[in-house]
């Protein structure tokens, strides 16, 4: 401890010395007091993570409730034009009139190589070639890349087995893009000879009126002339592998998907709360019976005996298995929760403000609805929250081995088991329930994590 | 500041001046400490004594390099090792001091060994780093120092774990780690808090022999009066980040310069009226609690529960007011100008 | 020691018997019955079969056998597959299935410590940030996509090189397991990530190690000595639950990348309604996740002192 000179500070006046009146004011805290509550969302206010979090699920809420509302589009309906359309693709076609056939006699004749008779569209391709030396019949490839020597000529269309039948029709499964057909000479044996023609087509989409007028995108009364360009249906976010709308069918994946996600914790949080608070407070043999019971149930595989129990309350023929899902998850998802409230309330019971209140005459009824009950809620909303992500994940994981909810019944699960067939050729399919899936757990991962550092009052102190 | 060092009863040991450190918390910068020094001799034991939150376990940390950085800072201030800074001195310098030419016991002997280390190994990890024994040498040897702390079959004891120990056993063991190196400078932060009171004394009559022995110094954190009664030879009392008042042991208990040191006595239980003057037979506390080390006060950091408080307590730091040799306080009332006599207050003669 | 080894394992055997009961019922109220799923058959085809399977007896009978058999080790005889009995079944997929979950356990055990040691180390600097965002990536998409990307990234890789680096899909060579076991572990990775930082940020702020730190022990033997082995021993706790986890997972894996375990074979099963393969398949990998959480409990016993002793 340092001195100071007492002369080097300026002697203050006599009147400076005077008593000064007892300041009650400066006693008080200085800081603002606040309630549990206010205080864990003062801290949850704080966290950026969490907030956005908050967000991001009321946003997928929206989504699921809002959105088929605003997008009405069914999501069985099959735009047959359309199947596995990426977002933003090409939606162009032109007005034809109904297909009609082609009389292959009066085609033209070619004098050299390969050519397109008419126009290359999505209802046909017409095909007139010359003939190649030495060949007896002609067999017809169409690929999706250059026929290169030496590369595969791609899918074989068909065989003509005549030497003077040099006209082929392609009407097998056309999309609007760019074909590459080959056509090879085939001698008596039916070997391929060396000689052949190929050729780049590029193929138009087309949609007949009555097409058109089925899909309402041209008033059927007052169809425009043909040779009109059209747009197809929008699809924001592409079709799948039969042609349905993506986003309409993630919004009603999402309702099944949310639903399981956030009915389920809250029905097996709340059945686990009144067990374990049970036998909490009833304690002794009755407690020691229901908790070994609890642990018996814990030790069941989970993922097993979900497949099993759903497998046993069966969906009947056009039910969409919602129901044996949401009871076999709460049937095995119960006892954690039990274990928790048991604990906490054990805990609370031996502590001291209990006792305190005790002592001042409270009654029981009083104790748990002023003491117990606040003082567990904590932990069970941030069970609830991360119940969720598991519940969502649980029904993805079923969903995607073929044992959630019934086909014609989207969830975001079964759109993922089904995009991963087409995983390689069109990404979007398994890319946006994924995504979905992903954003959603994330959400309430972060909000889980926010809500528990704010509601954990050892965590005030400290950050 | 100008800087005197106070010359203890033969040459400093541990000489600390003007030491302040700062924490960064979500609510804003806490001065924890604010400007304390003080210094301790071989053979001798110096009691830091002040309530919780006063700064008296920073201030040793701080000096044993133990504050987390950050969010914690030393702003300003030294501390000199038998003349040698060891404060800013590199990690691996302070390394070399720590454990030991000082050694350190905590608070809570429960959690403060590892529990997944026998005691013995972790007497003996001192004795590895700093004296390079080898692991059957330094083993050897923390068994040695068990019984030195009067742990009874201690090459047993020295293979269990710590959750074996009873609280006052792992004290000792503590005491045992701390004096491994044969330390100069013993600091012991509130040695006894978490100690039965039976068990309280054995620990610090342990500590008194240690010293008489080994002729270390000790700094004694606490905030037991009765606990400084029994070890100190001086006492620095710490309140708000600040020594308000040092002296030897007779100084702060019969002649208390400033109205933080009666307040304490006057809370003290004892057999006797402890201040002269007291009203009643009864236990007197000081009402109101410390300030915000957030934003200091301007003045006296007491004022606010000071019963004399005068108006330049509120507006000026007060003067450091030298009583005698060895015996000063930080307090208004002790400035030649103030016309107060308070009543147990021992006053600076006036000349 | 021996005593409490012996209490968890009566312990065990009695949970085995209540997934055991449990398996039972479920199947047997299940709609339908195991003969449903095959052709057309007459009364007397049907009956026979029945009484080959004990399915004319009551449920009790049914019951008993069901229970004797399995104290004897018997899980029955395919319904789909005859003459194949269930025994057979599982110890030919399960070593597969076994060897992925083991690599898989393994890489995440090994990754959650390094890396949830790293985050706390380097704590609210740029390598836990990364790491972190890793995790909780990992710990959100699920099981099924991130195999499917791991295929996906092994297929482009393979195209850029230009030769098989690693096979997409299959079973056999240590190449094979490698993907598989990888993609599997990750999420539980993420999850003793997460612990393990946790866990560590606990002990770099306790006392103890303030007391290592007092008396001055270097930095890297305060990491291996007080750190990292107190830190650990939560992760080690988890390691049982872990283990389940990942062994349903690789249900998925297994499907993705078309490996011939029993977990994929179960899924097969339970499509085809093959009641004595799904029971079977059921109680043997409860019993065999009932007895990994008592080995990894006694495993923690011996790690942990104060369990060790008491």
């Amino acid at each position: 401890m340092s001195s100071v000179p007492l002369d080097t500070i300026a002697a203050p006046g006599p009147e400076a010395f005077a008593l000064a009146p007892s300041s009650s004011a400066s006693q008080g805290l200085s800081r603002p007091s606040l309630s549990y509550w206010q205080d864990a969302w003062r801290r949850l206010k704080s966290n950026r993570r969490a907030i956005a979090s908050l967000w991001i699920v009321i946003g997928m809420l929206a989504f699921t409730v809002l959105g088929p509302k605003l997008w009405r589009v069914n999501p069985a309906t099959q735009d047959v034009d359309q199947i596995s359309q990426p977002p933003f693709a090409n939606r162009d076609a032109v007005l034809i009139a109904p297909f009609t056939p082609w009389d292959q006699n009066a085609a033209p004749r070619m004098e050299s190589d390969l050519a397109v008779i008419g126009s290359a569209t999505t209802q046909a391709v017409r095909l007139a070639w010359a003939p190649l030396p030495g060949a007896t019949g002609y067999r017809i490839f169409r690929n999706i890349f250059p026929a290169e020597d030496g590369l595969p000529l791609g899918l074989p269309l068909g065989e003509n087995l005549r030497p003077d039948a040099l006209t082929f029709e392609d009407r097998l499964d056309l999309a609007p893009r760019t074909y590459y057909y080959a056509i090879v000479g085939v001698d008596e044996q039916g070997r391929r000879t060396e000689q052949f023609h190929t050729l780049p087509v590029e193929v138009t989409r087309v949609i007949t009126v009555a097409e058109a007028a089925a899909r309402d995108l041209i008033d059927a009364d007052n169809p425009p002339e043909l040779g009109t360009p059209l747009k197809l249906k929008f699809h924001p976010l592409g079709t799948d592998y039969l042609g349905r709308d993506m986003l309409a069918r993630l919004m009603y994946g999402a309702r099944v998907s949310l639903f399981i996600g956030i009915v389920a914790p809250l029905l097996f949080v709340a059945f686990g709360m009144l067990y374990g608070a049970l036998a909490g407070f009833v304690g002794g043999a009755v407690d020691q019976v229901m908790m070994r019971f609890a642990d018996f149930v814990v030790a069941l595989p989970f993922l097993l005996f979900m497949i099993l129990f759903k497998f046993a309350f069966g969906a009947e023929a056009g039910e969409s298995g919602i129901l044996p899902m949401l009871l076999a998850l709460v049937l095995l998802s119960w006892p954690a929760t039990a274990r928790l409230v048991r604990g906490q309330i054990l805990l609370i019971r031996e502590e001291g403000y209990i006792s305190a209140a005790k002592l001042l005459g409270a009654p029981t009824n009083y104790l748990i609805l002023r003491h117990m009950i606040p003082n567990t809620m904590g932990v069970i909303l941030v069970t609830l929250t991360f119940a969720v992500p598991s519940a969502i994940f649980t029904e993805a994981f079923l969903s995607f081995i073929g044992m959630g909810v019934a086909p014609p019944t989207p969830s975001w699960g079964s759109m993922s088991n089904e995009g991963l067939k087409t995983m390689l050729s069109h990404p979007h399919e398994l890319m946006f329930p994924a995504l979905f899936i992903s954003i959603t757990v994330l959400a309430f991962n972060l909000l889980g994590d926010g809500l528990r550092d704010a509601l954990d009052a050892r965590m005030r102190s400290r950050e | 500041m100008t800087t005197q060092t106070p010359e203890g009863p033969s040459t400093p040991l541990l000489a600390v001046d003007n030491l302040a450190v700062e924490f960064d918390t979500y609510g804003g910068v806490v001065q924890a400490v604010r400007g304390v020094s003080f210094s301790v001799a071989a053979g001798e034991t110096l009691a830091i004594v002040g309530e919780s939150g006063c700064g008296k376990s920073v201030t040793v940390q701080a000096i044993m390099g133990l504050v987390p950085m950050p969010p914690g800072r030393i702003t300003e201030g030294s501390a000199r090792l038998q003349g040698a800074h060891i404060l800013g001195a590199t990690q691996a310098n302070g390394r070399a001091i720590r454990g030991d030419q000082i050694g350190m016991i905590f608070q809570d002997p429960m959690t403060s060994l590892n529990p997944t280390m026998t005691i013995g190994a972790q007497i003996a990890e001192p004795l590895q780093v700093h004296r390079g024994y080898s692991q059957s040498q330094a083993m050897q040897r923390a068994i040695e120092l068990l019984d030195l702390s009067r742990i009874p079959e201690a090459s047993a004891r020295a293979k269990q774990y710590p959750f074996e120990f009873s609280g006052g056993m792992l004290q000792r063991a503590m005491i045992a780690m701390a004096i491994a190196c044969e330390p100069d400078v013993l600091i012991a932060d509130e040695p006894t808090t978490a100690l039965d009171v039976t068990i309280q004394a054995q620990i610090l009559d342990l500590l008194n022999d240690l010293k008489r022995e080994t002729n270390m110094a000790i700094v004694l954190i606490t905030h037991d009066l009765g606990v400084v009664a029994r070890m100190a030879d001086r006492v620095a009392v710490m309140y708000a980040g600040q020594i308000v008042e040092a002296g030897s042991v007779d100084d702060i208990f019969y002649r208390s310069a400033h109205p933080y040191t009666l307040g304490l006595r006057a809370a003290m239980p004892t057999n006797r009226r402890p201040v002269a003057g007291a009203a009643e037979d009864r236990l007197q506390p000081i009402d109101g609690s410390p300030p915000d080390l957030f934003a200091p006060p301007q003045g006296c950091g007491y004022c606010a529960r000071c019963p004399h408080a005068m108006r330049v307590c509120h507006d000026t730091p007060p003067p450091v007011v030298d009583m005698a040799a060895e015996h000063r306080a930080r307090c208004w009332l002790q400035h030649a100008n103030s016309p107060h006599r308070i009543k147990g207050l021992h006053h600076a003669t006036v000349d | 020691m021996l005593n409490y080894t012996l209490q968890r394992v009566l312990q065990g055997v009695l949970t085995v018997w209540f997934i055991a009961t449990a398996t039972f019922f479920a199947m047997y109220f299940a709609p339908g019955d195991p003969l449903t799923g095959e052709k057309a058959m007459t009364d007397e085809i049907r009956a026979n079969l029945e009484a080959k399977y004990g399915l004319d007896k009551p449920v009790y009978v049914q019951y008993g056998t069901f229970l004797a058999n399995l104290a004897r080790g018997d899980l029955g005889i395919s319904y789909t597959q005859e003459n194949r009995f269930v025994n057979d079944i599982i110890r030919e997929h399960f070593p597969v299935s076994a060897t992925l979950g083991i690599l898989a356990v393994a890489f995440a055990a090994l990754g959650g410590i390094v890396w949830g040691a790293l985050t706390a180390l380097y704590r609210n600097r740029l390598p836990d940030f990364v790491i972190m965002f890793l995790v909780i990536l990992f710990i959100s998409v699920p099981s099924f996509v991130i195999a499917a990307f791991g295929q996906l990234f092994i297929v482009n890789v393979n195209d850029a090189v230009g030769v098989s680096v690693l096979p997409v899909a299959g079973w056999g060579t240590i190449r094979h397991m490698l993907m598989p076991s990888l993609v599997l572990g990750l999420g539980t990775m993420a999850y003793l990530t997460r612990l393990m930082r946790s866990s560590m940020l606990e002990i770099v702020n306790s006392d103890f190690v303030r007391t290592a730190h007092a008396k001055g022990v270097p930095p890297a033997q305060i990491f291996t000595r007080h750190q990292l082995r107190n830190a650990v021993l939560p992760v080690i706790t988890v390691l049982g639950p872990a283990i389940a986890a990942i062994t349903t997972g690789g249900f998925v894996v297994e499907l993705v990348f078309a490996i011939p375990g029993l977990g994929r074979y179960f899924v097969q099963a339970v499509q085809q309604l093959d009641y004595t393969v799904i029971m079977g398949t059921t109680v043997f990998y409860g019993a065999f996740l009932v007895f990994m959480v008592i080995l990894v409990d006694l495993v923690y016993g011996y790690i942990d002192p104060r369990v060790r002793v008491r």
